[in-house]
């Protein structure tokens, strides 16, 4: 009877999740050093909760960098070919952003912690508006991105 | 004569103890040509007390993956750097946790190969034994140079992404399999699986540094299967709509 209870409980010890996921042999070290293991498993964040099918999904982010890149491929020749003032302000949103999906793709790589990334990530909400504002602010009382980089080139 | 340098992090059996470097000098006209060869005959002969994992001896099992000389491989199928008054630096697999020597601990790595349910998923009820899942050759064709994947994780150890981000992001051997799993012809879940990489942190954490495909000791493609996973991604939208999600 016991050794039928050793048997089933063992098995069920070797087949279950706790044993494919941890070393098979704990060392006695552990106890006294509980940082050196993985001691949980972290898996990915999503996993638990329903899917989700529809809204900004982290894929369609993916897709709208891969627009805009291309975009301002195509925006930026034209905008110095035509020299029209309103694709001054396209390129000033259209960098902005850019730089901003950048930078934040920096910032979610490193920047680690509870508080600190919240911090990070408005600060570069404000940094991004902060350009987009000083861009459009060129574009209205000055010549314009386009021609002020015309200008830069003729120095 | 070469030197072998190898890294002893810690001794786990006594509290406190400083990882340090060692080294041991192999005689090679003794030695079989592989760095595992080195390291067995250090063990026999010189220190039976370092540690490291070994199983077939030919590149198929994963177990002796290491970082030799800078590069995430095989110790099995990598050869003894033959110029004699060189050191080869032997260390664990970078940014792992240590259980002993050149010995990680992989539990995360295995936990998160789990997460992706490596395995044929049907939506109709399977009797099993009733029949077999026949596959064109087309299809079959597909699932070469992922299927070959050991799991030896020199790959996912080797991404800077996964060094700064592996508690969140599935890192690209696992990613390699999502893959295999997403585009195998007899398998009814893509979409679920697609579904459960829809946050910044399981795939997205990827931006082809490609160390996974340079460092690769069977020569496979993690870079690439993670690249067509969100190319496949990029039509979420209407996949999910078409599998009514």
């Amino acid at each position: 009877m016991a050794a039928a209870v050793f048997l089933r409980s063992s098995r069920a010890f070797m087949l279950g999740p706790r044993a494919m996921t941890r070393t098979f042999i704990k060392p006695r070290h552990t106890l006294g050093h509980p940082a050196l293991l993985t001691t949980t498993i972290h898996t990915s964040p999503q996993h638990d909760q329903q899917i989700q099918t529809s809204g900004f999904l982290a894929s369609s982010h993916w897709n709208a960098e891969r627009v805009l890149a291309t975009g301002l491929l195509l925006a930026f020749p034209t905008a110095f070919i035509t020299q029209c003032p309103a694709l001054d302000y396209v390129l000033a949103a259209g960098v902005t952003l850019h730089g901003h999906w950048g930078l934040q793709q920096i910032v979610t790589d490193y920047v680690h912690g509870d508080m600190i990334p919240k911090v990070a990530h408005a600060s570069l909400y404000g940094l991004s508006i902060a350009a987009f504002a000083g861009l459009c602010y060129f574009n209205y009382n000055d010549v314009g991105i386009v021609k002020g980089i015309l200008e830069l080139w003729k120095l | 004569m070469t030197r072998i340098l190898t890294r002893r992090p810690f001794d786990p059996d006594k509290k406190g103890t400083k990882p340090k470097m060692v080294t041991y000098e192999v005689d090679l006209n003794k030695c079989g040509p592989m760095v595992l060869d080195a390291l067995i005959k250090i063990k026999n002969e010189d220190d039976p007390t370092l540690t490291f994992r070994r199983s077939c001896r030919e590149g198929i099992c994963g177990s002796c993956a290491m970082n030799i000389a800078g590069v995430n491989t095989l110790a099995c199928i990598c050869k003894i750097d033959a110029r004699v008054n060189k050191t080869t630096k032997i260390y664990p697999l970078p940014h792992m946790y240590i259980i002993k020597d050149l010995v990680p601990d992989m539990s995360n790595f295995y936990a998160q190969y789990k997460e992706i349910e490596p395995y044929l998923k049907k939506k109709e009820t399977v009797n099993y034994g009733d029949k077999q899942y026949f596959q064109s050759v087309e299809d079959r064709a597909k699932l070469d140079g992922l299927y070959e994947c050991i799991l030896c994780a020199c790959c996912t150890t080797s991404c800077p992404s996964y060094w700064w981000n592996g508690d969140k992001y599935l890192g690209p051997a696992v990613l390699m399999q999502a893959y295999r799993w997403m585009i195998d012809s007899r398998d009814d879940f893509q979409v679920e699986r697609m579904a459960k990489l829809q946050d910044p942190f399981s795939i997205y954490r990827c931006h082809t540094i490609m160390n996974c495909t340079k460092t690769c000791p069977k020569s496979l493609n993690p870079g690439r299967a993670i690249a067509e996973v969100k190319k496949l991604m990029a039509a979420f939208k209407g996949k999910a709509k078409a599998a009514s999600l």
